[in-house]
């Protein structure tokens, strides 16, 4: 249920709402209810406050969505064979067996949402037309997720996971799938490696980023998840002909290799996927001339990518669980005098992405005629991240750095061509310029004052000069959504609290950056100056449910 | 005199089977639904030496085995965990007495923890990690209990006569506490309610 990234790239009420949507809009979070029901536990087996994952449930996701022990010996309601055991002895002349969970191992999950925005709501619409301004209301109620997850495991380590947001803000099919993946666990033990040191995973997934965003128990989203790197387009700055629409919120099309536990000792995971900086559809993306998977010989439904090169995400971590004894340390929870729970330990992890932004423009060759210019601009995102986690207070923190090639469009006379590009003048080539950055992260500190209240405080901020630069296109009297200054940071503190250990009523106030409409020249110094910045902060109350 | 030490000898088996083989109080506790266990509560100026065999109570499969326990009270009970997962044991009162609460920690795979009970009273048993494992140990002052089947039905043996208090303890009911009068076989039924 990765929400697609999206960003202010353009001044306009187009961009606006969007911007607001995804701001303002809670993320998507699950617990695994039919978990619940095949082994006819609680939630709060793997979740401390669902979908937060407690050491057990983080061993358990590692083992496949199963128990790494036995899972056999714990199953209330046991698996479906596909055929005898005894069928692997007469393979390759049988079928492998398999199995199928007993019951369909499906969740549901409702959420419904009350929001209070900050008193200066509406003046994004001061220089909209007034015809027919938008009106953001000072209180509101809203529909949130109805979505469906299934998740599981085919015996022999083979276990799978599919989300789809069914409906979204009340509008059927307005959502979307979000992880669809086949994993196929512990599959170095064929070349006699460790346990669980080689899993591969294949479908559309989340990357393993540090922190999930997918499966988020915020009501808000990391924001540098979110960001995207543009480059800045307005002429008051440096341009950066950059429009590299990935985001690290949205979903991945490929294959992963992963290993290692997240309870405990090394993590590693490396992705090989689909590029598509520019955004586009699958479902845009189609020829009548060429087959695809999911059609026929005539087109079908689309290609993922936008491009022949495909991204490289590699995270690697390591988890000192800091308990004296060993035999407690190496365990999936800490022994403790009162009982098991989660380790004390301190995680520390960096991870990498690589990707090769491919833009397209016309141009003209240098003979004159009519070409499709075609720019490679390599890109990278960087970054480390950290956890630690004393009884009941963990802290976790994020710092990323973003950085894209730009190659300037230029024409025959090797000038740079204003951006954005016009029908004329075509560009000929292009020219390496300053490179696109951007860098950000976030600290979260979460504190369970009982097993059932958990107290959040959150920071976060994103330092992009290019979103500033483009937020000054105001100047042509476009109403837009951007901070006053380069960087934009927000704190978010929330709390959260279990009704029953599958509803969950939440909280969270979000104190907002400075944001402007409009900006006007200094009369005196004749420089740009915002004209009556303003925030607005969000009082978010949430209120979701799984079974 | 060969003959008399037969009659004396006869006379004190006879004495002897009349104390160790009572009589048998059984009968049906009734409301509510779940499982149930009958004891006869504290008998003044009477003592019990505790038994010499313990009960084991496992955690195995994410459940604890038995669900309920009946012991004598000084009896103590082992805590074997047979799970390849971590568990806990502990209980937040006995009886209602919140002051009763204990935890007992958590243990590896095949070992055990033992806990001699020494109060008597109804003892739910929690597992922290687990919110879904319940199970109740009931700890009799007397050696006379029962626990009762699916029915509700259920049988003391070996009682001596004489009167007494019955109590009656089914899961999520009040135990209720009712005079009985033990002669021979005697059926008592009992209700129990919420």
């Amino acid at each position: 249920m990765n929400a697609p990234s999206a960003r202010f790239c353009a001044p306009g009420l187009s961009v606006l709402i969007p911007a607001l949507f995804v701001i303002l809009t809670p993320r998507n979070s699950e617990a695994i209810p039919a978990f619940s029901r095949q082994y006819h536990t609680s939630c709060q087996t793997c979740h401390i406050v669902f979908p937060k994952l407690n050491d057990f449930g983080k061993a358990f996701k590692d083992a496949g969505f199963k128990f790494p022990k036995d899972d056999e010996t714990y199953l209330k309601v046991p698996a479906v064979m596909l055929g005898a055991p005894a069928q692997k002895d007469v393979f390759p002349k049988s079928v492998w067996p398999g199995e199928i969970p007993g019951l369909p191992p499906i969740g549901l999950r409702m959420s419904t949402f009350f929001q209070v925005t900050g008193g200066k709501r509406n003046r994004f619409n001061a220089l909209s037309a007034p015809a027919a301004p938008q009106f953001i209301p000072a209180t509101d109620f809203e529909t949130g997720f109805f979505s469906i997850f299934t998740a599981g495991n085919f015996g022999s380590d083979i276990s799978f996971w599919v989300d789809d947001d069914i409906s979204v803000a009340g509008q059927n099919a307005s959502g979307g799938l979000g992880d669809a993946y086949l994993r196929f666990g512990n599959i170095g033990r064929f070349a006699k490696l460790p346990t669980d040191s080689l899993n591969f995973k294949v479908g559309q997934f989340e990357l393993d980023l540090p922190f999930t965003q997918a499966r988020t128990y915020n009501l808000s989203p990391y924001d540098i998840y979110s960001e995207a790197n543009i480059g800045a387009i307005n002429s008051m700055g440096a341009q950066q002909n950059v429009a590299n629409q990935f985001a690290f919120a949205g979903a991945a099309k490929g294959i992963e290799v992963s290993g290692g536990h997240n309870y405990g000792g090394y993590h590693y995971s490396l992705a090989v996927f689909d590029q598509n900086t520019s955004g586009v559809s699958q479902t845009s993306n189609t020829s009548p001339y060429l087959p695809s998977a999911t059609g026929g010989s005539s087109g079908g439904v689309g290609f993922a990518s936008d491009s022949s090169t495909k991204d490289i995400y590699a995270r690697l971590s390591y988890r000192f669980n800091l308990e004296r004894d060993p035999a407690s340390r190496s365990s999936m929870q800490a022994a403790g005098a009162t009982g098991p729970h989660d380790h004390t330990y301190l995680n520390v992890g960096t991870f990498y992405l690589h990707g090769n932004s491919r833009q397209a423009v016309p141009g003209l060759t240098l003979a004159g005629d009519n070409t499709l210019l075609v720019a490679h601009e390599p890109f990278y995102r960087a970054g480390g991240d950290f956890g630690f986690n004393f009884r009941a207070l963990n802290v976790f923190g994020l710092y990323m750095y973003g950085r894209d090639k730009n190659l300037l469009p230029v024409d025959s006379t090797g000038n740079a061509i204003l951006l954005p590009l016009a029908a004329t003048p075509l560009p000929t080539s292009f020219l390496g310029s300053f490179p696109a950055v951007f860098h950000g992260g976030f600290v979260e500190a979460d504190y369970m004052v009982l097993p059932w209240i958990m107290a959040i405080a959150r920071w976060d901020g994103v330092h992009s000069s290019a979103d500033r630069i483009n937020g000054l296109a105001l100047t042509t009297g476009i109403p837009f959504f951007a901070a006053t200054q380069s960087a934009r940071n927000r704190f978010t503190p929330g709390v959260q609290f279990l009704i029953h250990p599958n509803i969950k009523a939440s909280f969270e106030y979000q104190l907002r950056p400075q944001q402007s409409v409009t900006s006007v020249t200094d009369p005196v110094t004749g420089v740009q100056k915002l004209q009556n910045p303003f925030r607005v902060n969000t009082a978010l109350f949430g209120l979701e449910f799984v079974y | 005199m060969r003959q008399k030490r037969f009659v004396l000898l006869a006379s004190a088996a006879l004495f002897a089977s009349a104390i160790s083989y009572g009589g048998t109080l059984s009968g049906t506790v009734s409301g509510g639904h779940g499982a149930a266990a009958v004891y006869i509560d504290t008998i003044p100026g009477k003592t019990f030496p505790a038994p010499a065999k313990n009960p084991v109570v496992d955690q195995k499969s994410l459940l604890f085995q038995p669900h309920v326990t009946v012991v004598q009270q000084g009896s103590t009970v082992e805590f074997l965990n047979s799970d390849n997962v971590a568990h806990n044991i502990f209980w937040p009162a006995i009886s209602g007495n919140k002051k009763m609460t204990h935890n007992l920690g958590t243990w590896p795979k095949g070992e055990k923890r033992p806990f001699k009970f020494d109060t008597p009273g109804i003892v739910p048993l929690l597992c922290n990690v687990h919110p879904e494992m319940s199970a109740f140990v009931i700890v009799s002052p007397t050696p006379y209990f029962a626990e009762a089947d699916a029915s509700g039905a259920y049988k003391i043996e070996n009682v001596p006569d004489g009167a007494y208090t019955v109590v009656a303890w089914r899961e999520g009911s009040k135990p209720v506490s009712s005079p009985v009068k033990v002669a021979g076989n005697t059926t008592a039924d009992l209700k129990v309610a919420k």
